[in-house]
């Protein structure tokens, strides 16, 4: 029996050498036929190959990791899969605050049964790049490759970064993963359960544990990009180094970590671009610009990692590349009170200037045995510890003036967002002194503040061993002097500060969080007592904040859970839990020849697709 | 011979499992559990439990330390935890860059500095020799991060000589983007190496053989090039070959700064993600070549000499 694959390609291989045999006997008339070759492939690479006018040349600072979208975790490589995948929803480009709209479905989902029951209906002959591993057919999106992508999520195996976004949501969704792990058997993704159910090709019915006003926000995200089954199996776990997707780009060249070609996906419908520029003066801009073009305008898209930002800047300032996120070490260089330089515009380089969706601030453990507890006068002590920070210089020295003081716990951009909100706690170091000289946290001889009942206090500032967080404790250092209240520095490497975050050992620290989803939820989340030893790293716990935070997740986005939000963060403040203090600027430069762009209401979410160049 | 390069390969077995046992718990002590880091902002203990299976972390050590000298022994050090690409491959394609880079740049500074070597040892103590001590001198003092931001903004970015960044895609030639990265690594190279050549030289030239040479009536041309060049070159050999290791870590700053996706670039990206299967790699690999250089170091001294004897 022949099993070797080349067997029978073995007499034709004959048939094609012996012409180039006879032809290597007359040099004269190879080379005659080989400059004809030459000239065929070249002019072949000419009509695949857009004029490089029409191509967008972008540097990231950061290399991707995978592109399989469930094992992606870093925004770039999220932002990739944006455009080379497609979820069941995405964001308006133009809307803000963020607004939901329907990307693979034909319309928003149909809820029913209080909120319970989503019924998805997905456009019809929507088609995946072509892929080697559909062999040939052309292959369209059904009902089955969505219920495939979320059971896909929470496969053990695959322990994705962004399994929370359907933890705990999808009725027998986690059980049947829970199943897997404990068994240690493979994860069935053809089990039926009562969350996930294909009623046709088109129509997927989900059933969700409890009402949940988000979960149109899991739809949206990169990590739920529908992906086939056939797909998968045909990679294996080399899936990561192979997306395929609907989106409006494939991959075309990758060269891992340095540089990546994107072309337009031959089959992509293309979509007419049409948003509402609402009362934005920058939106009514980019609208006029965009009139009557389609979604995707720019045939390839052309990636360079350049991590370093000299060289990202010095590429931008010749041309080499036509976007730069502009690193805030480089603001100097660029950008006078927040504007960009007289030069740069007479160059028609054009700015882009939005807050990061984050919050930063420092906070404290509440269950450390020094600052901890809800006693008076250790909520005292946590407050009067935060009012030392001085967050105006945090900005200025720090984030070099690149930065906004926030102090709601929901940045701008975020639904739920409350611009109004005043913080009680100030930076005032005379203040937080007269706070600890009432609650009996007295000098010593040694100058130094006791506890109440004489034992010894001592701040323990936990960090990274990066520059920029030696920065950040020598300001608090210079905060807590303040206060004469002994100070520790502590720097570990990065897995074992997260290690000691989870186990509720980390005193302070300077705590940040960008927004996963575009709505308070992500952030209100951080400190919901169950979250303790995962993204609670406060180790808050109260009851009354943990019942307001179930009726607001219950309520979704309105002047309700506005008012619930309110309080929440109120209370965040008066425990003495974290004390918010800035978000970063997000500059981006652009050539003059750039169209169309508007930063994204999220970062994990691409604007490359609805760009065109003059 | 045989049996001198035997019992050197005999002897690199034991240095071997104690680089692999140092790297091991270096690994273990000082890196932290990766599992905190893969599982991203959203984990709980059952996720990091379950990560921590899945990489084997929850094993006991002896079953870990197993593991990676298996992976050592095989060439096969799995996937990496951040990309998942396999490491071989990782090692693969990353290598050419770095070669593409460094290799040139051994070559040239070897040649170069052996002929700049040889020119001012000839003229020893004049004011050609002096000045250039003077010069290398002032060239070893500039670190090489002022070589790189300088000459990228003045060649490049100024005069526009060269790309500011990149490497060769799809057919397009690697020169065009390697030259600059090449020379800016050659001035620095090359002041160490031509200090070092000197003395070498130097050295040969003091010895009688060279007196017997020259009152043999041989020419200074055939002095220098072939008594003095010969017998010095046992330790440039050995300068050479004790460089070569470094092909395989690649250039550092050179291939961050210029965006050459070489293995400098990689072990750095994968220091900052604790990718540990790569790193891990990378140095055993560091260490077997570093071992195996050195044999091949002591192996050419003969081919150069053979009154050596490797005994």
């Amino acid at each position: 029996m022949i099993t070797d694959p080349t067997f029978s390609q073995r007499p034709k291989l004959i048939l094609v050498l012996a012409p180039i045999r006879s032809l290597l006997r007359k040099p004269l008339l190879s080379l005659g036929v080989l400059m004809g070759l030459c000239l065929c492939a070249g002019v072949r690479a000419e009509a695949l190959d857009p004029p490089a006018n029409r191509v967008l040349r972008i540097a990231s600072s950061t290399a991707e990791t995978t592109l399989d979208p469930v094992g992606i975790q870093d925004l770039y490589s999220a932002k990739l899969a944006s455009v080379l995948f497609e979820g069941v929803l995405t964001y308006d480009y133009l809307a803000r605050p963020a607004k939901l709209v329907p990307l693979l479905a034909e319309r928003m989902p149909d809820i029913t049964d209080g909120g319970k029951t989503w019924i998805i209906h997905l456009k019809k002959n929507i088609r995946f790049a072509p892929d080697p591993a559909f062999k040939g057919k052309d292959r369209t999106v059904q009902a089955s490759d969505l219920a495939f992508t979320l059971y896909r999520l929470l496969d053990p195996a695959l322990h994705s970064p962004f399994s929370f976004l359907l933890e705990g949501k999808l009725l027998g969704l986690d059980e049947l993963a829970k199943r897997a792990r404990e068994s240690k058997q493979p994860y069935d993704y053809k089990a039926k359960i009562p969350g996930i159910e294909v009623i046709d090709e088109w129509t997927l019915r989900l059933r969700l544990n409890a009402p949940d006003a988000n979960f149109g926000h899991a739809l949206a995200q990169p990590n739920l990009g529908v992906i086939a089954p056939e797909v998968v199996a045909f990679y294996g776990e080399q899936i990561g180094s192979h997306p395929v997707g609907t989106g409006p780009y494939f991959v075309k060249r990758w060269v891992r970590g340095s540089a990546m070609t994107l072309d337009r996906n031959p089959h992509y419908r293309p979509r007419p671009w049409d948003f509402d520029a609402g009362k934005d003066p920058a939106s009514v801009k980019v609208v006029e610009e965009m009139r009557g073009k389609m979604i995707p305008a720019i045939p390839r898209i052309e990636i360079k990692i350049i991590p370093e930002a000299q060289s990202a800047w010095l590429a931008f300032r010749r041309g080499e590349t036509d976007l730069i996120d502009l690193p805030s070490k480089l603001s100097p260089v660029a950008l006078s009170h927040g504007k960009l330089n007289p030069d740069l515009v007479k160059q028609g380089i054009q700015h882009e200037i939005a807050v990061e969706p984050e919050i930063i601030g420092n906070y404290l453990n509440l269950q450390d045995p020094m600052v901890g507890g809800m006693d008076p006068a250790h909520i005292a002590l946590r407050r009067a510890i935060l009012m030392s920070s001085d967050d105006e210089a945090m900005i200025r020295v720090i984030r070099k003036g690149q930065a906004v003081r926030l102090s709601y716990p929901v940045p701008p951009g975020v639904l739920g967002h409350d611009a109004k909100y005043k913080s009680m706690l100030p930076y005032d170091p005379v203040a937080a002194n007269a706070l600890l000289d009432g609650y009996g946290f007295k000098r010593a001889a040694d100058g130094f503040r006791r506890q109440p009942d004489g034992s010894p206090l001592v701040v323990r500032y936990w960090r990274t061993n990066e520059g920029e967080s030696r920065d950040m404790e020598e300001l608090a250092k210079r905060g807590i002097d303040q206060l004469h209240i002994r100070f520790e520095g502590h720097a570990v490497p990065f897995p074992d500060l997260l290690k000691a975050e989870r186990s509720c050992q980390v005193m302070m620290r300077q705590f940040a969080w960008i927004a996963d989803y575009p709505d308070g939820d992500d952030f209100m989340q951080l400190f919901y007592g169950p979250n303790i030893h995962a993204n609670n790293v406060f180790c808050f716990q109260d009851a009354e904040w943990d019942r307001l935070y179930q009726e607001s997740v219950a309520l979704g986005p309105g002047e309700k859970r506005d008012q619930l939000y309110q309080k929440m963060a109120r209370m965040v403040e008066m425990y003495g839990v974290m004390k918010i203090s800035h978000a970063r600027l997000h500059h981006e430069l652009l050539q003059a020849k750039v169209m169309g762009f508007h930063i994204s209401t999220i970062a994990s979410v691409a604007e490359w697709p609805y760009l065109d160049l003059r | 011979m045989a049996a001198y390069f035997f019992q050197r390969l005999l002897q690199m077995i034991p240095t071997l499992f104690g680089v692999i046992l140092l790297v091991f718990l270096l690994f273990n002590w000082v890196g932290g559990d990766p599992a905190y880091v893969l599982a991203g902002k959203f984990s709980n203990p059952e996720d990091i439990a379950n990560i921590r299976r899945q990489l084997g972390l929850d094993q006991p050590l002896y079953i870990q330390f197993g593991i990676f000298l298996r992976q050592v022994l095989t060439f096969d050090y799995g996937l990496s935890w951040s990309t998942q690409e396999p490491v071989s491959h990782i090692f693969l394609t990353r290598l050419g860059p770095s070669i593409a880079l460094l290799l040139p740049m051994l070559i040239l500074e070897t040649l170069i500095g052996i002929a700049i070597a040889l020119a001012v040892a000839y003229v020893r103590d004049s004011w050609i020799d002096r000045a250039l001590t003077l010069t290398t001198t002032a060239a070893m003092s500039i670190s090489l991060l002022i070589y790189i931001i300088v000459g990228q903004y003045f060649f490049a970015f100024v005069l526009g000589w060269f790309p500011v960044q990149g490497w060769a895609n799809h057919g397009q030639s690697w020169v065009r983007y390697a030259v600059l990265p090449i020379l800016l690594g050659l001035a620095v190279s090359i002041a160490p190496a031509i200090r070092l050549y000197r003395t070498f030289i130097l050295e040969e030239m003091g010895q009688d053989y060279v007196r017997t040479a020259r009152a043999k009536g041989l020419s200074e041309m055939r002095v220098m090039l072939v008594h003095v060049l010969r017998n010095a070159s046992i330790p440039i050999i050995t300068n050479v070959l004790s460089s070569l290791p470094g092909l395989l870590i690649g250039a550092f700053l050179l291939e961050r700064f210029f965006s050459i996706p070489g293995i400098g670039r990689e072990v750095i990206m994968a220091v900052e993600r604790s990718d540990f299967p790569v790193i891990k790699a990378i140095t055993v690999s560091v260490a077997i070549a570093t071992m195996v250089f050195n044999l091949l170091a002591d192996l050419a001294y003969q081919w150069v000499d053979p009154r050596v004897k490797l005994s």
